[in-house]
């Protein structure tokens, strides 16, 4: 009993010796720089140097990365597991029109359009020219409509923009908002079987099949079901010695089929995500690459689906000086970040 | 390695807002189920362990395949039975702690029949011929029984624990990860991970192992006095 105890003080005085140490240390070496910027130039070039992969191909129009509102219908055709139609599913269609509301809100759209130029220096999401705005009034959260499902993307659940805007919508009408984030194929999903209230995703054809399927709701005051209000774009990046001169070509489509050319590890999502989507469609045709395995059977020697998330695949990438299609704010996270495994 | 530990430390002296919430949500969710499941585990675990009857044997396979099961099927069962379109949807337990507790039951409960039952089944036979010694009745062969047992189910329950706080393929299927809801420790890793932040799930590993360590430690001490 005795010799556990002492074991436990020992213990405890450890950590607290680590604790002091850390940060004592801290002081010590924010010293000889002098001011926060000296700091930071003492710490660029180390970040620069361990992360090999950089932005290779940037701001291309077929890069583009437009992501969509859609409010979920509670009369959609839902089905169970075994195709019958089930007709009670609960839908808080209130709370969903309310949060879309205030989202394209002038408000809302100016801060999400400037949103990542106080943590990266430059803006994470454009708001579209043609997004649709709503001034009316939002309803004000009740027992009911309290709490509003959102299922959304990793990339932008990733990038913090919810963490961001949400609150503030919350405070003011007192909503709670729950965000799960998966996968676009997996988000869409989740509203079919009927777990959210509405999706914020970022591929147009399953969304427009999501649509298509009836499980969409038109709100009041819109015109279509599908709600595109801000946009980035994807980035393909790759080594920086850039063995397939992704760089130099004239397109993008033209950098996935010199890296393809010359069968230069790629790593794919593989997980039926929008950035995995957006990827199939950027290889030559020729190819046949799609989101089946038989696909790209002939391809494993450098054609790598990870069927991973995004931070996951940047990680290859970088271990193995892999070219890789990912999103921007994922993307700059990940520098910022130093890229390492700890 | 180091920036990762100083990281958690950071955190832990912050106190940390959304940490703080993740802590809490760990630990109701793994206290609630691994205490239910030994519940249910321990009375089952002596039953199966103690007595002999008809059946035994294929509840003793059954219960060892339910050991084997996979936590990501167990939460996609759950998945289906409470989603919007499934069977139990007017339970509305999808994505909260409840539903995260009940498919961590289902994985640990085998767990603990499983290591209690072993250690019962060797024990028995000397037991009952001690009370049958000492002319002891049914309830006092039982209180015997369990006296001997103690030990045992300090192991059962930190091996319930252990597994409740470790575990990721159910609770975050179930559970959906939601912050300030349902995002417990390991789910919270697995997001940090996804998202490129290594350290920052690195030190969350660290705090979750030192949680882990503090439990063990505790009941070790209480394994002590009960052996003496």
């Amino acid at each position: 009993m005795k010799k556990i105890l002492a074991l436990l003080l020992a213990l405890c005085m450890s950590f607290a010796l680590c604790a002091c140490g850390a940060r004592s240390e801290t002081p010590a070496e924010e010293s000889p720089a002098q001011g926060p910027a000296a700091q930071e130039e003492q710490q660029a070039p180390e970040a620069a140097a361990s992360v090999d992969t950089c932005i290779l191909y940037e701001e291309d129009e077929s890069m583009l990365n437009t992501y969509t509102l859609i409010a979920a219908s509670p009369e959609a055709p839902f089905t169970d597991a075994d195709g019958n139609p089930v007709g009670d599913v609960a839908v808080n269609a209130a709370g969903a029109e309310a949060l879309v509301r205030w989202l394209l809100s002038p408000e809302a759209l100016e801060l999400a359009g400037n949103y990542g130029v106080e943590d990266y220096g430059e803006k994470l999401f454009y708001v579209l020219d043609e997004a649709p705005v709503y001034e009316g009034e939002i309803a004000p959260a009740t027992e009911e409509t309290k709490t509003v499902r959102l299922s959304t993307t990793t990339s932008v659940n990733d990038s913090g923009l919810l963490g961001y805007l949400l609150p503030i919508f919350q405070e003011e009408y007192g909503y709670t908002v729950e965000v799960q984030s998966a996968g676009t194929g997996k988000a869409i999903a989740a509203a079919q079987y009927g777990n959210a209230d509405l999706i914020l995703v970022h591929s147009k054809s399953q969304e427009e099949a999501f649509v298509e399927a009836g499980y969409a709701r038109c709100l009041e005051g819109f015109e279509t079901e599908r709600l595109s209000f801000i946009y980035n774009y994807f980035v393909l990046c790759g080594p920086s010695a850039d063995p397939a001169g992704a760089a130099d070509c004239p397109s993008v489509k033209d950098a996935f089929a010199a890296i393809a050319e010359g069968k230069y590890s790629f790593i794919s999502r593989g997980d039926g995500s929008g950035t995995h989507t957006k990827e199939l469609s950027l290889w030559p045709e020729e190819l046949g690459i799609s989101a089946e395995a038989e696909s790209f059977a002939d391809y494993t020697d450098w054609y790598i689906s990870a069927n991973a998330g995004m931070g996951t695949c940047l990680v290859m990438a970088e271990e193995m000086g892999a070219y890789i299609l990912t999103d921007k704010a994922t993307f700059l996270a990940f520098a910022a970040n130093g890229g390492q495994a700890a | 390695m180091t920036s990762a530990a100083e990281k958690a430390l950071e955190l832990i002296l912050t106190a940390d807002r959304e940490l703080c919430n993740i802590l809490s949500v760990t630990g109701r969710m793994s206290l609630a189920s691994s205490l239910l499941a030994l519940l249910i585990g321990l009375p089952l675990g002596v039953w199966l362990g103690a007595c002999r009857f008809k059946g035994r044997g294929v509840l003793l396979i059954l219960n060892r395949t339910l050991m084997g099961l996979p936590p990501v099927v167990c939460g996609l069962i759950f998945y289906m039975l409470f989603s919007g379109v499934g069977p139990f949807r007017q339970f509305k337990l999808l994505f909260t702690v409840e539903i995260m507790v009940l498919a961590q039951v289902v994985l640990i409960t085998p767990i603990v029949v499983g290591s209690m039952e072993s250690y019962v089944a060797s024990l028995a036979p000397a037991v009952r011929e001690t009370a049958r010694g000492l002319g002891l009745g049914g309830g006092k062969t039982l209180a015997l029984l369990m006296n001997e047992c103690s030990y045992q189910i300090c192991s059962a329950y930190l091996l319930a624990f252990s597994r409740a706080i470790a575990e990721v393929g159910a609770v975050s299927m179930v559970g959906g990860a939601i912050a300030w809801k349902t995002n417990v420790m390991t789910t919270a890793i697995m997001q940090y991970t996804n998202r490129g932040d290594f350290s920052l799930g690195i030190a969350l590993g660290m705090i979750l192992l030192c949680l882990s360590l503090l439990v063990n430690l505790g009941v070790s001490l209480l394994q002590r006095g009960l052996s003496r």
